[in-house]
This record gives structure tokens, sequence and C-alpha cells, in this order.
């Protein structure tokens, strides 16, 4: 076929209907608002290189093209969504992506020939039906935006000085800490989507309990003093950043617990440092990604993926845990890579494991910095410990 | 009655294909000689023994380009390699894929119940549309009425040794190929399958391209630029464009390298002392050939330039078309409009112009 450059444009968009229309949807069902974010990126990629790049390249485009050009949008897509940081799972993303694509191809061969006689020889031009398809496009994506904008939560701004807790979150919401505000006795999460920002927590049997909600985040968060876990999470879903969590003198409470929550997808700590504690960072029965975290001083391990675990431990800095620096326990799966683990100690748990993958576990270590260990790395009852490039986000 | 096409050939079939989109078999007359449509080129095809279509999956006589012909050979093979060949542009259906398509198409559309055989020999502008020749007067008519005759260089003419590739033949030990388009090199490819002899006289080397004209040039891509040439400029890129042209590939090339390298083929400047002399030059150019066409540039003085009326975008007679009749051409003779007229997609094309000028006709 040989596209116009409105050809192109008007085809583009026309077959971006469906497409934004389903990612409406999938937001509506999943509660969040990554597949519209993705679907507009998916337009502004097409429509920048339809202009930019393939109406200057292609007098003419066969059929097969359209393969590896889909291709290339779909990693410029994926690059993109990843730097505006939008948070969606990969396989959905390409599913939603390869589904866009498959409908844009049947409506230019088929669908949009049929509806208009002269598609093909108007180069690809849809007269009216382009028109009102590029008004119904930006209407959905308009309206879509305005609806986002409509649902932000409220923002609650905690005065500078100390308040005293626990302190129950029971709506959607973002509490925002001005410099020096302190809750003392804890903060309890019970709605899904709050976002927990710059509060230092000093007290509580939790400092910040996490249950039976998604969509929370943790953002900038300082925890000390707690009396069982620094930051308890169950059956939920998290993003814990750029926290610090303090637990020195506290010998049985771990500093950030993220437990039960397999079905509610991918959980994140990144950016965090813990110290003290009995486990720096433990995860039992959870997706989550553990990234460029310090760990410190723990009475026992430093980060702990355990109880059929599945996840990433990545550019972590573990130093004087005791027994075992990072460990991969009880049929988990772990990719542990770039981390540096140093002077762990010889402990209740082994002789001072940098790395150790025990009860039928399998951990992929790549690239981490184990030597200053009394044991670098090691697999028991079962376990396996392999050294091949795996999948990586970095 | 609404609209008639004047010519039964493939261009005025297409053309009622299309039209059968908004008239009913009642409301359009078609006059012709055959009611066969495909009857002039299934006598072309075998005379060079074409198998293949140069046309690709849209060559056809839908008025859409959906389903082409490579859907339609894929259900039936129960097989996706056509669809497959046509993401790849090479996909070409067979003559006989090409002419069942026709007799479907033929039988269902309401043909018969549109045609008249009868040949028509002018055309007149009155009140209200144009008189056909006693056959009635129609508020929309269509000229499709095909090449105007095969092109005999004239030298050869009343040589006993010349046939024209068109007219049923064959191979003498001893052949001269005169020609450098599709049917030269389809017939050296069967002079040299036949076991003979084959010398190519040609004026200049034939371009390889895999469709007629280029492909921007099927649609508005190339068309815009097109349609913006004045007239001595467009007389003048349509003469490039149409230069003697066949398809790149093995299949061409492989069977004569081997036939020159056994000194069975070879390229010469003029007819030398061959048994037998094949023309493969194609058709007469211009409108002057063309009785029909003739007088109705003389009747209603239309303007012209090098053999070509001139049409607007759509094929349509500038000076014979307002919002309440149209005129228009089909075929060879729209080429002023559509570079690659005389293709079923310039018939598509055209007819489609045809339609909406119907559509947008006041007084319908």
């Amino acid at each position: 076929m040989s596209y116009t450059l409105r050809g192109r444009i008007e085809s583009r968009v026309a077959a971006f209907v469906p497409v934004v229309l389903a990612a409406c949807v999938l937001a509506a069902v999943e509660h969040r608002w990554w597949p519209v974010e993705a679907a507009a990126l998916m337009l502004g990629v097409g429509l920048a290189l339809d202009v930019q790049a393939y109406h200057r390249l292609f007098r003419y485009q066969p059929g097969w093209a359209a393969l590896p050009l889909g291709a290339l949008e779909l990693a410029l897509v994926l690059a993109l969504m990843r730097a505006a940081g939008v948070a969606a799972p990969l396989g959905q993303a390409v599913a939603l992506f390869a589904g866009g694509w498959l409908v844009s191809q049947l409506l230019a061969h088929a669908g949009f020939p049929l509806r208009r006689l002269t598609y093909s020889e108007d180069g690809g031009e849809l007269g009216r039906l382009g028109e009102a398809a590029a008004v119904a496009a930006g209407a959905v994506l308009a309206a879509a935006g305005a609806t986002a904008y409509a649902l932000r939560p409220p923002v609650v701004h905690l005065a500078s000085g100390v308040h005293q807790g626990p302190m129950v979150i029971t709506r959607r919401e973002v509490l925002v800490g001005e410099p020096g505000a302190v809750v003392r006795g804890g903060i309890v999460v019970r709605a899904s989507g709050v976002t927990v920002k710059n509060v230092s927590v000093v007290g509580g049997d939790y400092g910040i309990s996490v249950e039976h909600v998604h969509g929370t985040v943790l953002d900038g968060v300082s925890v000390s003093g707690a009396r069982l876990d620094g930051i308890h999470v169950r059956l939920a879903g998290v993003v814990v950043k750029n926290c610090t969590v303090d637990m020195l003198g506290n010998e049985l409470g771990q500093g950030i617990d993220i437990s039960y929550n397999m079905d509610m997808g991918m959980s994140m700590v990144e950016g965090c440092t813990v110290t003290g504690g009995m486990d720096g960072i433990t995860t039992h029965s959870s997706m989550s990604d553990i990234v460029r975290n310090q760990v410190s001083r723990t009475t026992e391990r430093g980060i702990s993926v355990t109880e059929m675990s599945m996840g990433t431990v990545m550019d972590n800095e573990v130093r004087d845990a005791s027994g075992i620096g990072i460990w991969c326990n009880d049929r988990s799966m772990c990719m542990i890579e770039h981390n540096t683990v140093v002077d762990t100690r010889p402990g209740r748990d082994g002789p001072g494991f940098g790395v150790l993958a025990s009860f039928q576990s399998e951990a992929n270590l790549w690239e981490n910095e184990l030597g200053a260990n009394p044991v670098a790395s090691g697999a028991i009852t079962q376990s396996e410990v392999s050294r091949a490039r795996s999948f990586s986000y970095r | 009655m609404q609209a008639a096409i004047v010519g039964s050939g493939l261009a005025g079939f297409t053309a009622y294909q299309t039209l059968r989109r908004a008239l009913a078999p009642e409301e359009i007359a078609v006059f012709g000689a055959e009611d066969d449509p495909a009857a002039t080129f299934r006598r072309h095809a075998a005379a060079i023994r074409q198998r293949e279509m140069r046309s690709e999956s849209d060559g056809h006589c839908l008025p859409t380009s959906f389903p082409g012909l490579a859907f339609s050979s894929a259900v039936r093979r129960r097989s996706a390699r056509p669809l497959l060949g046509t993401l790849c542009d090479r996909f070409h259906p067979t003559v006989d894929e090409f002419l069942a398509h026709v007799g479907r198409l033929r039988d269902r559309s309401g043909w018969e119940r549109s045609f008249r055989p009868a040949a028509v020999e002018r055309i007149r502008a009155v009140d209200g549309g144009f008189e056909l020749d006693g056959h009635g007067t129609f508020r929309h008519v269509l000229v499709a009425t095909g090449h105007p005759g095969l092109n005999v260089p004239e030298e050869l003419r009343g040589d006993p040794r010349a046939v024209h590739s068109y007219d049923a033949h064959d191979y003498a030990p001893s052949v001269t190929v005169v020609g450098a388009g599709l049917a030269a090199a389809t017939e050296w490819l069967n002079a040299l399958a036949a076991g003979s002899e084959v010398v190519s006289v040609r004026r200049r080397e034939p371009l390889r391209r895999p469709l007629n004209v280029p492909r921007e040039y099927f649609s508005r891509r190339g068309l815009d630029g097109f349609h913006r040439l004045g007239p001595g400029e467009r007389s003048a890129r349509l003469h490039a464009l149409l230069a003697p042209s066949y398809p790149p590939g093995r299949a061409w090339d492989e069977p004569l390298a081997t036939a020159m390298t056994e000194d069975r083929y070879r390229v010469e400047q003029s007819v030398n002392g061959s048994e037998q002399v094949i023309c493969a030059t194609g058709f007469v150019h211009g409108y002057a050939h063309d009785a029909l066409l003739a007088g109705l540039v003389a009747d209603h003085d239309l303007e012209t330039v090098d053999g070509w009326i001139i049409l607007d975008c759509d094929g349509a007679v500038p000076a014979l078309t307002d919002e309440t009749r149209t005129l228009a051409l089909a075929g060879v003779a729209a080429q002023w409009a559509f570079p690659a007229a005389d293709t079923l997609a310039g018939a598509r094309y055209l007819a489609h112009g045809f339609l909406g000028r119907i559509r947008s006709c006041r007084t319908r």
C-alpha cells in the first residue's frame, strides 16, 4: 500500500479506537491506569514514527513490513513506559500491544477497504470516518484523562510536629508529611490506593501496617522503634521506596515483611535503608522485587525470599548479617544479581553464607560480590544455584 | 435507466460490479459485442500462452480491494501460502483462477440482465444526458471500449512472416520477437520452450518492474503529483511511465541466460531473416484509432493532448460532465486520469470515480 501521510494518520487513529476502548475496560477491571497510559503511548509513538520516519522512508509499504515495524514500535513503547514510570505488567502490556497491532492489521487489510470503496487508492485516507475516529480517540483519551484527574485521591498534609497514633487511614488518600512530621504509635493502612509520603513513624507494634488492600505506596517514610515489624504487609500489594527502617535493639522483628500477597501482582522494595532486626527484608509467598537497598546489622538474615516466593534481588548491599546474607528458601525462585554481600557472621543458620539456597529452592546468581564472607554461596536440601544470565530489569 | 456502460470487456465489467453497489441491474445498460467480459482477455492470454497474471491479489473485478484473489485462493486451497505470498507481493493468481473469478461474478451479479448486444457508434450530448446511437438517453455514461487495435510496426505490415503476439500462432524454428514488454518476454520464453532459436529486436532495454507502473501511482500518494502536472508534462510523464516493462525475477532471467550460453537467444537491432516475426508490440495508441472516441472528440470539440482526451482526475470528461450528468472514460483511454487505467486496479479506480459522480448527482 502506498499511504499518504494523512492516510497513515487516519488509518492509525481509526484502528486505535478499539484499542483505547479495550484499554479503558482493562483499566476499569484492574483499577489501574497503566492500560490507558500504555495505549496513549502506543498512539503517540505510532504517530511520531508515521510523521518523522515512515512517510519519508516508504513510498510503498509491503504487507510484511508491518511485522518489523510493529516490533520496533513495541520496543519504543516499552522503553517509554519504563522511562515514564508506567508500572505495567510486562506480559499484559505486550498482550495489549499485540492485540492492538492485530486489530490494526485486520482493519487495514479488510475492515477499512470493505467500509470505504476507495480506501486503497486514497492511500489509506478514510474521509469522514477518519475524522470521526480522530474525534472518538481524542474524546476517549480526554475522558480518561479527565476521569484520572477527577479521581485523584485527596492530598492530606501532616503538619510538622508529633502526632499521637496509631493513625488509621480508612480512605484513598495521599498523606504527605511536612518536614518534621512524626507519628507516634504507628500507621495502619485500611484502604486501597493510599500513598504515605515523607512521614516519620516512631514506635507502635508495627511501624506501618498494610493489610488486605492494594495499590499502597510508601515513599520516603522513616520507621523506628517498632515492637514487631518496621513495615508489615499482609495480603496486600505495595511499593516501598526510599524508606529508612531502624530496628536496632529489636532482635525478633523484621525490618520489612511482605507476605502472602502472591495473587496481588508484583510488590517492590526499592532504595530503602534497613538497620537491625531479625531479617532486614523478608518475603513469604510473595512476588516481590527487592532492589537497590542497604541492609545491615541484622540478628539473622539480611534479605530472605522464602515460602514459595518469586522475585528479583538486585543491586542490594548487605552487611554484617548473621548466618546468611541473602537467603532463597522453601521452594522459592530467586534471581540474585549485582548484589554486594560482605561481613556475614557465623550464626544460627550457618557459618556465614553470602547467598544460600535451601529446601528445594532455585537461585540464579549473576555478578554478585560475595567474596568477603566465610562461605560465598551454597545450596542445600535439594536446592540449586545456577550462574547463567537470566532476564534482567537492569 | 440511470447509467450506461459502453463496452463489455473487463473494464466495463469491473465498472458494472461497482455500480451494482448502488443500482439494480435494470438501472444499468451495458452495450457490447460479446456477453463474455473476459472474451478478449481470454484470446490474448491464450495467444501468448500466459499462465499467471501480472497483477497481484487485488487484480480482480470486485468493487473493494478486499477480499482479494489471494484470500479466495487461500480459502479454496485451505492453505495460508497465498496470503503469505500476497504479504510479500509475490502472489500472482493463475489465468484460470482469474477467469473462474470473472465467471462467478458474471453469474451472480445480474450482468446478463443488463447486457445489450449492440455496438454504439456515436454518443451525443443532449438535455438530461447522452443519446447513445438510437439506444436511448442515459444520464450517466461510462465509455470503456478498450484497446482500439493491435499495433503492428509499419515496416512489417504485409510481411507474410509477421504475426501479432495476440493472434493465435505456433513457433517456427527461428523466431524474431519485436518488442520489450511483458508480451515480448513471454514470447521469448515460449519460443525457447518450443525449441526455437530466438532473436529479440527492440528499440530500448526493457524496464523491470513488478506492475505496469510504479506502485505509488496506484494511490493518491503518486497520483496527486501526477494530477498537478500541466498537459505537456503529464503527457511526457505518461510516455515514461508506460514504457515497456516486465517483472524482475529468476523465472524470467534464468531461461534467457541459459539460452544465451547455448546461442539460442540474442538481441539484434533489426529484423533479420527469421522464418517468423512475432510482433509483441501491444496496441495502437490514441483516441483517434477508436471511432467512437474520435467521433466524440469531433462532435463536442473536446480538448486533447498527444492522443489523449483531457480528463478530470476521476476519468470524467470535463466538458460533458456537470452536476446533472456524467460522461467518463475507463480502460486504456483513461490513462490521462490514471496511468494504470488499462489494469484491473485502474478499472476499479475509474469505476469508483464514476459511481461517486452518480451518487453526487443532484437529479439522481
